[in-house]
């Protein structure tokens, strides 16, 4: 594997797919969807656990579909971690070593070097019973990093670990990838797992891959409507309207211009049609009047939630609820209040979800 | 996506604590190591401890089922070790009892067909029977598991059916079998006839077991580079222990108490089980009690004893199982 980039090009019809993904050496991918979205899948596919009705998988520039998953010397890490349970740590450990015939000599020096990095050196004679999720969580970890495998593939692997192990964790499986550069997909639910950790994010819908980006791009510049209301806590807010002379229309709410919004290298500014305007809850801003110039949005305060760091409010715009992240409420129910933003954190979205904005937002997190 | 955000706060705020005023929370070295013992007086106790009338009856009614049960055996125990005439009249009739071992002596070696030589011949039948089921058992309830194949369920029902049969009626096919094939009065067919017979539910049995291990369990072994075969041998097998103990016990007790099928199959007396024996025994003039106690008591013995050897394995595997 010298610096040769591998294939995965993947369609199982089946199952909804039609997938092309290219992933480079030593990188840390992530993939990234609801449940159900068939990343899981994806990930077998490339495991060798499934085989692909239609299309090839690459590894290098070698096609592997009729490959077993033990000749295609992947590890995978199992959401449930999939320990053993009649065997010890170190048996557990030892296992795939056995299986390959390593000797005692050198298995014993690869268990040790990897329960080290680990730090599960006092637990190796203990049955994965007796352990706590985290340590379990590194016993499997242990068990496919000994291997020395050339891509790495977990699923899941922190869901089932309490919110502080799972922070620990990531902090720490980020260093590992870093330490070992191992080719490294991982799956998730969990957009702050995927955010934190990835070189590039995969975000899958339904079956399909929606967007393929480093982390910043991806909440930078959303490529559909359904990716924007995906990344980011709480989720991008998406202004109903109709496009109208170079405006959209919000209907009560007022009129938004996209002079600033829409670059002039885009369509003309007669194309018409139902869009979406997209702000993210931190980009907007709140004010009890009326701004005397940009866009603003005409709305009613619904509900606001506290929660000490920040707070977010809940505006009311043509029967569409709007989150708002504030610092400092400072507004109260039934208040009537005019959002604003910057053009540059406007993104608009036409009928079919696709991303309308061209100007390359400058803006970086 | 935010209940997975563990930054989000999930305690009330600090105002409302704060209105509540510090005495609503208790200082973690107040809180005992050990739950307060309640002070009572005597009388509430023993209220406390006697039962109602109908918890009363509940107790009753299961102890006189119990002693219906362990009436027979303990009656077997005591004609066992006592000379006949002091159990003719029953062997309740505790006055003037002797203990002897004269009944197992003399069961041990009776004549016709000694009880030492006839439970030795039962264990060769039954030590095969049962770990030749245990293993083909668990090679034919592994696929029916965890693999797909064409006309399993057919295969599987198949196998339903052939168990719903009863043993008269395999008995004249299996008969006629062994005599052509010569095998009839041999132990290699009454072995045979017996496996054949324990497959049914044992498949059923290890299957049924198999479908509740993981199949991450393989698939990590999979990735991990196993082969099926390595699969089977290094993660499924260890894995059923309990179910395979299970299946030993049970198998073990049927093929050694087995009447129907050695007195079916095997003809030569000098070839004859422990319960084949025991009827001999009865005696010519007058029924001899104590030996056909002392037999029947010898005959048990064999599963009970392996039962208490395998009790802390079977224990040691359900342990095993559970701890994911």
């Amino acid at each position: 594997m010298d610096g040769v980039s591998k294939y995965f090009d993947a369609g199982e019809t089946v199952a909804n797919y039609r997938l092309d993904l290219e992933v480079a050496d030593g990188e840390f991918l992530v993939i990234l969807g609801p449940s159900g979205c068939g990343k899981t899948t994806a990930l077998r596919l490339i495991a060798g656990l499934e085989t692909p009705s239609e299309g090839d998988i690459y590894f290098d520039d070698e096609c592997v579909n009729r490959r077993s998953p033990s000749d295609r010397n992947v590890a995978m890490v199992f959401q449930n971690y999939a320990l053993y349970p009649h065997m010890s740590v170190r048996e557990n450990i030892a296992y795939p070593l056995k299986i390959r015939g390593i000797p005692p000599d050198e298995r014993d020096r690869r268990i040790e070097e990897v329960t080290e990095l680990l730090h599960i050196e006092g637990q190796v004679d203990k049955h994965p019973g007796e352990l706590s999720g985290g340590q379990r969580q590194r016993v499997a970890l242990a068990r496919a990093i000994v291997r020395e495998p050339s891509v790495f593939l977990l699923d899941e692997p922190l869901s089932n670990l309490d919110a502080k192990l799972r922070q620990e964790m990531r902090s720490e499986l980020k260093r590992l990838q870093d330490e070992l550069d191992i080719t490294t997909i991982y799956v998730t639910h969990n957009q702050e797992e995927a955010m934190s950790m990835a070189d590039n994010v995969v975000v899958m819908y339904r079956g399909t891959i929606q967007q393929i980006a480093p982390p910043e791009e991806l909440y930078a510049r959303p490529r559909t409507a359904w990716v924007a209301r995906f990344i980011g806590s709480p989720p991008m807010n998406l202004f109903r309207g109709t496009r109208r002379n170079g405006a959209v229309d919000l209907g009560d709410a007022g009129t938004v211009t996209l002079d600033g919004v829409v670059g002039s290298d885009l369509e003309a500014d007669t194309a018409a049609g139902d869009v979406s305007l997209g702000v993210r809850p931190e980009d907007l801003f709140i004010s009890t009047d009326p701004p005397t110039d940009g866009n603003a949005i005409e709305g009613t305060v619904d509900t606001v939630e506290p929660l000490g760091e920040y707070a977010l409010v809940n505006v009311s715009v043509n029967d569409q609820l709007v989150t708002v992240k504030v610092s400092d409420a400072g507004v109260e129910r039934d208040d009537r209040v005019y959002l604003t933003f910057g053009d540059d954190d406007a993104y608009l979205y036409d009928e079919n979800g696709e991303l309308l904005t061209r100007t390359a937002s400058a803006k970086t997190t | 996506m935010t209940e997975d955000n563990p930054f989000t706060p999930t305690e009330p705020s600090a105002e409302t604590r704060a209105e509540t005023g510090g005495q609503r929370y208790t200082p973690v070295d107040e809180i005992p190591d050990v739950a307060p013992s309640k002070e009572l007086d005597w009388r509430t106790r023993i209220v406390a401890a006697t039962p109602t009338a109908w918890r009363v009856l509940k107790y009753g009614v299961a102890i006189a089922v119990a002693v219906l049960w362990i009436v027979p055996f303990v009656g077997l125990f005591m004609a066992s070790f006592r000379p006949l005439g002091e159990i003719i009249q029953g062997w309740w009739h505790l006055e003037g009892m002797t203990v002897t071992l004269e009944n197992y002596r003399r069961a041990w070696s009776y004549q016709t067909a000694p009880m030492g030589r006839a439970l030795f011949n039962t264990l060769i039948v039954t030590v095969p029977s049962v770990l030749v089921v245990m293993l083909l058992g668990a090679m034919a309830a592994y696929p029916f598991a965890k693999f797909e194949f064409p006309l399993k369920t057919t295969l599987f029902f198949l196998i339903l059916l052939v168990m719903a049969a009863p043993p008269e009626l395999v008995a004249m096919g299996n008969y006629n079998t062994l005599r052509e094939i010569g095998l009839f009065d041999t132990y290699m067919g009454l072995i045979l006839v017996h496996i054949g017979w324990g497959l049914g539910w044992v498949v059923l049995f290890l299957r049924n077991y198999l479908l509740g291990i993981p199949k991450e369990l393989e698939e990590a072994a999979r990735i991990d580079g196993a082969s099926r075969y390595q699969i089977f041998r290094t993660i499924i097998l260890p894995l059923s222990t309990p179910a395979l103990v299970s299946v030993a016990v049970i198998q073990f007790t049927w093929v050694w108490n087995a009447f129907f099928f050695p007195l079916v199959f095997m003809r030569s007396p000098e070839l004859y089980l422990a319960p084949q024996v025991l009827p001999l025994m009865r005696g010519r003039i007058q029924v001899e009690w104590g030996l056909m106690a002392a037999g029947s008591v010898l005959t048990m013995a064999a599963p009970v004893i392996l039962f208490l050897l395998l009790e802390r394995y079977y224990k040691r595997g359900m342990v095993a199982a559970v701890a994911d």
